[in-house]
């Protein structure tokens, strides 16, 4: 139902809302996975230390 | 930037904390492998990621504006600013998204200040 030219398989893709970690991950909290950051894991952003 | 800016209790605009995270973040082109990323499957990804996003927000309300950070400062990259219509659409896609995933990663949601992206740079 798309008017996109480009193509992708006929299938609908699954969204990737609602996928967890691998529990392994969960447990570690370094993820093995390589686009993790090891900031980005578990709402450490830097930069929201309050400055007074 | 380092600076503290002011998270409204309210607003039509979300920021998602680095939620984008391109195929090719650690070297522009490059996978983490080391091999060589195809611009289009790239243009794939960045599109695939667009319309998981777009679909799981339109269902809290209609959004006005929906723009995905390319910029590689740590603070920014994959920065994803949602603006609804109303505020309390806003509203009721942070309490749906607040502890969900978005694969495999936390979402990290908040209201964000930014209701006219052509003055949303920090000066």
């Amino acid at each position: 139902p798309k008017s996109r030219s480009r193509s992708r398989s006929k299938s609908k893709r699954v969204s990737g809302f609602d996928m967890a970690p691998p529990a392994s991950e969960m447990l570690a909290g370094a993820g093995a996975g390589a686009t993790e950051n090891a900031w980005s894991s578990f709402g450490q952003i830097p930069g929201t230390t309050p400055t007074i | 930037c380092s600076r503290l800016h002011t998270k409204p209790s309210i607003s039509p605009t979300l920021l998602l904390s680095n939620m984008y995270q391109r195929p090719d973040m650690i070297t522009p082109g490059v996978d983490p492998q080391g091999q060589p990323l195809d611009p289009r499957k790239i243009q794939d990804h960045f599109e695939d990621f667009y319309e998981d996003l777009f679909e799981e927000l339109s269902k809290y309300g209609e959004l006005e504006s929906l723009n995905i950070c390319d910029n590689l400062a740590d603070h920014m990259v994959g920065n994803v600013y949602a603006q609804f219509r109303e505020e309390e659409h806003a509203a009721a896609a942070v309490q749906s998204l607040t502890g969900r995933f978005y694969a495999g990663r936390p979402i990290i949601v908040d209201f964000s200040p930014v209701t006219d992206f052509r003055e949303a740079t920090c000066r």
